[in-house]
């Protein structure tokens, strides 16, 4: 098991570094999200310390979704999907083995937006290690899902459309607002047991998530 | 008596008002080279993706090795090797990546020293390092060959497998189809290549309109494409 999880993680990051695909359109799409906002508070006074946090969160969450949307496809059009679950290894760990990996990528693509971030809108960060643990498992939450959605919607006609229809009601409430909640606090001087009820309620969403992927992934990719 | 390591009973697979199978009865034996013909849309590549357990029936039986197939079991799937049109092979990885990672898969022994040798049987040993998305198609189709019998299955199904090969490559494929049925290996191949598919035949068959109607054990040729001819002016009838 282990074997084949580290073949598929190690799989998935060489050809990710390769083609640049999930890469590329998660530092354009930041890039924009972060700009657009920018600007946009350009023309009025506006607390930066209040309005920070649902900007980082929106940007992670749409820059992720999308860029997380061809991990399966790309795999199906391409006919390697056929390839992989022909071999005698548990769908289980083809999730896994890709989690990991988007995992690796994305948290690596947010630390980019937050620097991005720190760029257009100057903001002192009083513990920027509770900052970087709470995008940890909120990463954690929007990969699992993320990843779970992708499957789903890749044999949809349409799937670029029906990912974000059946992501965002889910993931809003259960992984982005107490994240938007707790980040925010955390920008405001607080501290990680601050906000511990937050990090519990992201944390049990994560394990959802995971258990989730882990049990449907074996259906999901039968169809 | 040989042992019949594949027995397809009454399969048959639509998709929506299409019947595409109308009830397949065949079987395998050991050391078979089991060539099935057909016109295009007779559904030989649905068969063969019933037969290695990627696509299931709609209803039917089928037994391979002894275990009837419902969801195929991890045992049985490293006994299966399936080249397909498509190559499965990842364009972003160089040809030793890919047959590195599907060696993984399958948890091959000793995995560099069969990926080194197959390699050289298919040609490309000068290419290992090259990432495959510069490969032509005949190229990726011999390092698809590779990739198929990687892990030593015990019954190797090719689909089309002459597509895309020129004639070198093709001798290849039939060399390392003899070698592997020397030693013990079944094939089950399709094909619309008639000379190629009987130069290696020891048993043929005929699928039209989703039957197998016709089958012989590597008889004259001339026969046996009068009988291919007939088939077709059937269905065009």
């Amino acid at each position: 098991m282990l074997n084949v999880l580290k073949a598929i993680f190690l799989k998935e990051l060489r050809v990710e570094f390769r083609n640049k695909q999930m890469i590329n359109s998660y530092i354009i799409l930041s890039l924009m999200i972060l700009a657009s906002f920018r600007f946009a508070f350009s023309i009025i006074d506006f607390s930066i310390t209040q309005l920070a946090s649902p900007i980082l969160w929106i940007t992670f969450f749409f820059a992720g979704m999308f860029s997380l949307s061809p991990v399966y496809k790309r795999e199906i059009e391409e006919g390697t999907l056929d390839g992989i679950l022909l071999a005698p290894i548990s769908p289980s760990s083809i999730y896994l083995g890709k989690l990991l990996s988007n995992l690796l990528v994305i948290f690596s693509l947010e630390l980019f937006s937050l620097l991005i971030l720190f760029i257009f809108f100057p903001i002192d960060i009083p513990d920027i290690l509770s900052l970087l643990i709470l995008i940890v498992i909120g990463t954690i939450g929007i990969a699992a899902l993320g990843n779970i959605i992708s499957a789903i919607s890749s044999n949809l006609s349409q799937s670029e459309v029906m990912l974000p229809v059946l992501l965002v009601p889910v993931l809003l409430f259960t992984i982005i607002m107490p994240s938007v909640s707790s980040t925010s606090e955390v920008f405001a001087g607080a501290h990680l047991l601050d906000v511990m009820q937050e990090i519990k309620l992201i944390l049990a969403f994560d394990v959802v998530f995971l258990a989730a992927g882990y049990l449907l992934i074996d259906y999901i990719l039968e169809d | 008596m040989s042992e019949k390591i594949l027995i397809a009973n009454g399969i048959t697979k639509s998709f929506g008002r299409l019947k595409v199978l109308n009830g397949i009865d065949l079987t395998i034996d050991r050391g078979d080279r089991y060539i099935l013909f057909g016109s295009n849309g007779a559904g030989k590549t649905t068969l063969v993706k019933i037969l290695s357990t990627i696509l299931p029936a709609d209803s039917g039986d089928l037994t391979i090795f002894g275990r009837k197939i419902k969801k195929p079991s991890k045992d049985v799937k490293t006994l299966i090797g399936f080249m397909s049109h498509e190559p499965y092979l990842y364009n972003e990885l160089t040809a030793w990546e890919n047959l590195n990672f599907y060696a993984s898969l399958y948890s091959v022994k000793d995995k560099e020293e069969q990926i080194k040798n197959l390699l050289n049987e298919v040609g490309l040993s000068h290419r290992l390092n090259d990432r495959i998305g510069s490969f032509s198609r005949g190229m990726k189709q011999r390092l698809s060959i590779a990739r198929t019998i990687l892990h030593s299955p015990d019954i190797i199904f090719l689909d089309e497998p002459y597509t895309g090969l020129d004639i070198r490559a093709q001798e290849i494929l039939n060399n390392i189809i003899i070698r592997l049925n020397n030693e013990g290996k079944t094939f089950f191949l399709i094909t619309h290549d008639i000379n190629r598919g009987c130069e290696i035949a020891s048993r043929r068959g005929l699928l039209s309109q989703g039957k197998i109607v016709y089958e012989d054990y590597g008889g004259k040729n001339k026969e046996f494409l009068e009988k291919f001819r007939d088939t077709i002016k059937g269905e065009m009838c």
